[in-house]
């Protein structure tokens, strides 16, 4: 591989790193947030939240990304290549988090809610100090999942020319003619989300909670 | 079958009925509310007024479909021996079964898609891109399902192994009269859920240029100059094809927990 060719998979992992980072820090706040209202006292919350949850988890990314990037011009809202990546990743990826958060918020035993109100806390302050810190003792594994999944995701942002390693490889096939270029990348994405996924195992027997015998 | 026939159960029908039918508006209400969240000109919608615009969606549809069915048929197989491997005991088999399953599943699908494309005609196939979307799905469908059906098969009782042992049966005879009918029974539910994420993944074979839906909802919208709308109109057609899916797959699961049979591997 010539130099500039491996300056262009650099600056191609640099993007990927860069987008995986800022998406899964924004998936994670709507997803908590969408999780939150999926089991919220009020009805019509819950449902639009569970619509959400569906209808992201049922349409490709691809077909989000390109309602991003090609889409939304249309209504007047212009987002930089980079903003219609993250955003379409983030309210992706957020349908999975927030699924990942109803289930880890109803494993929580009812009692626990129930002592938390009876003790004068509020509904708020019951969710930040008592729920949603068990919570994410919990979900450590499956969110750890949905980080992998999420950086092979980036890659399908460059079909929407986000200038990440899938992108860059392109490029370099285009110039060189060489396909093993592919190869490279796919050694770019497991040195990424292999060390993620042991990183995911190590997490998770260190946060496992001790056995517990909630009813 | 086992199955114990159930007794009619007239209340909770008509109150399922009566939720299906409030979720149904609900719904409805929704699908009408974002073009005009997203101020969709109605003019918009006009090219799908027409019954060519939906032959030419509904050949996508068949495309996607169809390329994920096949896929999930010839991963089957694959599967098993991925996943049987990864269960031996000898290092000679374990290996390769961890290093294949656990490398394709590090990789993105769209990585394996434009590898393939590239190297098909090296392996004097037809480079052609359904060709290339098919077999990276079915490599790829593989690995995830041997790990779904390796679970499977850890979860059956030790027992069920050991009993199979003694009545004299050989390993192949274990595994397919004992073992793989009831691990496959076990994570059918879970398996129909990996084909929703196949079918959602078929859509990336557009960017090689696979006419699928995806791919000719986008050359509908680069005619017509109505991304939003057609947009909006694929969506709900993917929604719709996985939302059934789901239910099958809730369906299975309910049946499986209602069926008697179930109780002998537990």
């Amino acid at each position: 591989m010539d130099e500039a060719s491996f300056g262009l998979m650099m600056s191609g992992l640099r993007t990927t790193l860069w987008l995986s980072v800022t998406s899964i820090v924004a998936s994670l706040i709507l997803g908590t947030f969408i999780g939150v209202l999926r089991v919220s006292p009020v009805l019509l919350l819950r449902k639009i939240a569970g619509y959400y949850v569906e209808f992201f988890r049922n349409v490709p990314l691809l077909t989000v990304l390109f309602f991003v990037f090609l889409g939304l011009p249309e209504t007047g809202i212009t987002l930089s290549i980079f903003n219609s990546g993250l955003v379409g990743l983030s309210i992706y990826t957020a349908a999975y988090v927030a699924e990942v958060v109803r289930a880890g918020l109803q494993s929580i035993s009812h009692g626990q809610t129930e002592a938390a109100r009876s003790l004068g806390l509020s509904y708020a302050q019951t969710l930040q100090y008592i729920l949603l810190p068990q919570t994410f003792r919990i979900t450590i594994p499956p969110l750890g999942n949905l980080l992998i999944a999420l950086v092979k995701n980036t890659s399908i942002a460059s079909a929407i020319v986000v200038p990440e390693v899938m992108y860059q490889a392109q490029v370099v096939e285009g110039r060189t003619f060489n396909s093993n270029i592919f190869l490279f990348a796919g050694l770019l994405y497991l040195v990424i989300t292999i060390p993620l996924g042991l990183l995911a195992n190590v997490t998770e027997q260190r946060l496992r909670l001790p056995e517990r015998s909630n009813a | 079958m086992h199955q114990t026939v159930a007794a009619p159960q007239p209340m909770i029908t008509t109150r399922t009925s009566q939720n299906l039918v409030n979720n149904l508006v609900l719904v409805l209400v929704l699908i009408l509310a974002i073009p005009v969240l997203f101020r969709i000109p109605p003019d918009d919608f006009q090219p799908f007024l027409r019954l060519t615009t939906w032959r030419f969606l509904g050949m996508g549809v068949l495309a996607t479909v169809g390329a994920a069915l096949v896929s999930i048929l010839i991963s089957l197989p694959l599967a098993v021996g991925l996943g049987l491997m990864r269960l031996e005991r000898s290092l000679w088999l374990k290996v390769p079964g961890v290093v294949i399953i656990e490398g394709i599943r590090s990789l993105p699908v769209i990585l394996l898609i434009f590898y393939i494309f590239l190297r098909l005609e090296l392996l004097h196939l037809p480079a052609t891109p359904g060709l290339a979307v098919i077999l990276a799905l079915t490599l790829y469908t593989a690995a995830v399902n041997a790990e779904i059906l390796r679970a499977g098969i850890l979860s059956l009782e030790k027992g069920q192994m050991e009993a199979a042992q003694a009545l004299g049966l050989s390993y192949w005879q274990r595994m397919w009269l004992v073992i793989l009918p009831q691990a496959f029974r076990r994570t059918l539910p879970t398996l129909i859920a990996q084909f929703t994420t196949l079918l959602k993944d078929t859509s990336l074979g557009a960017i090689i240029g696979f006419l699928e839906l995806q791919r000719r909802g986008t050359i509908l919208f680069q005619q017509d100059k109505n991304v939003m709308a057609t947009l909006y109109i694929v969506a709900i057609i993917y929604f719709i094809l996985n939302y059934v899916l789901g239910r099958a797959s809730e369906w299975v699961e309910a049946q499986q927990s209602r069926s008697p049979a179930r109780a002998v591997g537990a």
